[in-house]
């Protein structure tokens, strides 16, 4: 009898480890057209392919509901729950030691590993500033290059949702990626402090238009729509982020898109499939973070027609070498975590327009 | 410094004034409609969040923004008088009832997004329209101050047209008269037969429809979209405003365009880095000051009426 409970037990536990259950906890609601639609679509990937079974949760944006429903789901039979965002950071570090058997992913911020107890957890970074240095060097070329919709003046603009980490790692890669091309150039920087003020974003960015820049970074969320907005109204150009953003705009208005001439994305839907690969195949690093580039196709340019027809093609080209470049290690981009708040002030004042 | 003087001196800047200011007009008058009959509305914030999103689709389902805008102040007044309903006839707390109704508009706005679009964020994937500009003939013309003047949004224009009718409703009409004696004395009011209740009704009505102008400004304007939450906080500012103003248009109208300016310098100012937390920290700042120099005015006011008292 004991015996036969022994087998049972074994093969219920085979069975159940041959499925790996997933949930993905969304602090937010699905429909950014961003970050956590990825996340979804890479769920929805690795279902299909990896025979996962997953769970998608949308716990909102009240952000006192977000640690009961982690620990609830903790509770629960899962084996890998997946959360994301600086938000869920602290709530993260501690709940993950209050279920040692359980696997967390988190992905687009880093937990920090000197609290302790947290090597279940694997942290997904991005290296946003080499996909901004992209961005960077392809607005320095374009600002002074002559073409439509351009002054000769050597200024570009950056909006940022808030002052914070990730916003300021765009901004380092963006303003070391724009003074490679060209060491003059300026970079009009400015802060919604809100990530869903589309009004104050159109705002922000007329006026860097009207100071002379004429290609802007959107590093700010649904507060972004307004730069898209702005730079249809003045017509000049602009940077998507996180997502396809010509892709997303141009059913609605095509006159839009076309002033986008491509976005700085950020893969979470390939990040996430590639961290649950790993984890089946036992391969996965828990108890680290990961920054993800150029390399493991982390982040990019979107290559779509707009990029295509809008940007000159020796433009492209030299982005495809830089893109190089820093994949060979030989151009080294900074990272805005962990950098003293004097340097990114120095930083910062260097491309003062 | 060169840069501030320009960015600040340019005819453009003076035009973003009037831009910023229009959805702050509207919440401004809202309240002012409202809080002269004495029933101050908290729920602008939500009644323009509803107009902004009914605006936007409704728009894009008829292809017309006039419609659009129909649909939007509709919406607007509804809730407004559902939200008179719940004070005057359930006798629930008005302030609560206006948050309760606040944070109804901001979830309900976004529920309503995802079963029509599918989205919960934006409304992106919709093709609606916005309200046209205006220019104004002769005056778009004048060199600097065509520039500043002429070519807003027509919405822009009812605003500033929207402060000399209300002023005008409100001290020279006879029902702008029942407005404020319901506000001043509800039972004095009472005693003469006027209905306090129907006064208030239309108080409340009136103030919807600012409110549901002033929202549907932000989305078929401003912005070609409705973005969750994208009041973020502009009807609370035009309470403020209003309460800058006291009972008056023209100092709602002041005290939206402090705030218009203050919010329009901040973004210019952070173009030539000024720190973002200082610059957003400046409408705020405005606030403290204007409501301190408007305190010590009272004061004084008020001390010298005594002083007369006194003499006599």
């Amino acid at each position: 009898m004991k015996k036969l409970l022994v087998v049972l037990l074994a093969v219920f536990v085979v069975m159940s480890f041959a499925q790996l259950k997933v949930a993905l906890l969304i602090n937010g609601t699905l429909g950014d057209k961003s970050f956590f639609d990825s996340a979804a679509r890479g769920i929805k990937m690795a279902e299909k392919d990896l025979g996962i079974k997953a769970t998608i949760i949308e716990m909102g944006y009240d952000q006192s509901a977000w640690r009961p429903t982690l620990e609830d789901i903790a509770d629960q039979d899962y084996d890998v729950i997946i959360v994301g965002t600086w938000q869920m950071q602290e709530i993260l570090e501690d709940v993950a030691p209050m279920y040692p058997e359980k696997k967390f992913i988190i992905f687009d911020t880093t937990v920090d590993y000197s609290k302790g107890d947290l090597d279940n957890v694997y942290s997904i970074l991005y290296k946003q500033n080499e996909g901004s240095f992209l961005a960077g060097a392809l607005a320095a070329m374009i600002t002074t290059s002559g073409m439509e919709k351009t002054n000769p003046q050597p200024i570009i603009g950056f909006l940022g949702g808030m002052d914070i980490p990730v916003i300021n790692d765009f901004l380092v890669g963006y303003i070391e990626g724009a003074k490679y091309i060209n060491p003059n150039i300026k970079v009009i920087i400015s802060y919604a402090g809100a990530f869903n003020d589309p009004a104050k974003g159109k705002e922000l960015v007329l006026a860097q238009y009207r100071q002379g820049a004429d290609i802007s970074f959107n590093v700010a969320g649904e507060t972004g729509i307004g730069l898209l907005e702005a730079a249809k109204e003045m017509d000049k150009w602009a940077i998507g982020v996180d997502s396809d953003q010509a892709l997303i705009v141009e059913e609605k208005d095509p006159d839009m898109a076309w002033h986008i001439v491509t976005s700085m994305m950020k893969n979470v839907d390939l990040s996430i499939y590639r961290a649950l690969k790993l984890t089946i195949e036992g391969k996965c690093p828990y108890g680290k973070a990961e920054a993800l580039g150029i390399a493991e196709k982390g982040i990019g340019l979107a290559d779509n027609k707009y990029y295509e027809k809008i940007v000159p093609k020796k433009f492209r080209d030299k982005i495809k070498e830089i893109e190089k470049l820093i994949l060979e290690g030989k151009i080294k981009v900074d990272t805005a975590f962990g950098m003293p708040r004097e340097k990114l002030d120095e930083l910062r004042n260097s491309v003062r327009p | 410094m060169n840069e501030l003087v320009h960015g600040i001196l340019s005819p453009q800047f003076f035009y973003s004034i009037l831009r910023v200011t229009t959805p702050i007009l509207f919440a401004a008058l809202a309240a002012l409609l409202s809080d002269v009959a004495g029933s101050t509305n908290i729920g602008i914030e939500g009644m323009m969040l509803m107009s902004a999103f009914w605006g936007v689709m409704v728009s894009a389902w008829t292809g017309s923004a006039w419609i659009g805008l129909l649909a939007g102040v509709t919406s607007s007044v509804l809730l407004s008088l559902a939200l008179a309903y719940f004070y005057l006839n359930l006798k629930t707390d008005l302030v609560l009832a206006g948050i309760a109704f606040n944070i109804f508009s901001s979830g309900a706005t976004v529920f309503l997004l995802y079963l029509f679009t599918g989205d919960k964020g934006s409304s992106s994937s919709l093709k609606s329209y916005v309200l046209p500009k205006i220019d104004i003939p002769l005056i778009k013309d004048i060199p600097v101050v065509g520039d500043i003047l002429s070519g807003h949004h027509v919405l822009t224009y009812i605003a500033f047209i929207s402060v000399f009718v209300v002023q005008y409703f409100i001290y020279k009409t006879p029902l702008g008269l029942r407005l404020r004696a319901v506000g001043e004395n509800p039972d004095a009011a009472q005693s003469v037969g006027i209905s306090v209740k129907k006064i208030r009704y239309i108080s409340m009505l009136l103030s919807g429809l600012m409110a549901g102008f002033g929202g549907a400004f932000l989305s078929m304007g401003y912005v070609s979209w409705f973005a969750r939450d994208m009041t973020n906080g502009r009807g609370f500012i035009g309470l403020a405003a209003q309460a800058l103003g006291g009972h008056s248009a023209f100092g709602s109208m002041w005290g939206s365009l402090l705030f218009g300016l203050a919010e329009a310098a901040s973004y210019t100012l952070q173009a030539i880095r000024i720190p973002s937390e200082f610059t957003n920290m400046l409408p705020f700042i405005f606030t403290i000051i204007a409501l301190a120099i408007y305190a010590r005015s009272k004061l004084l006011q008020i001390k010298k009426i005594k002083e007369e008292e006194k003499k006599a």
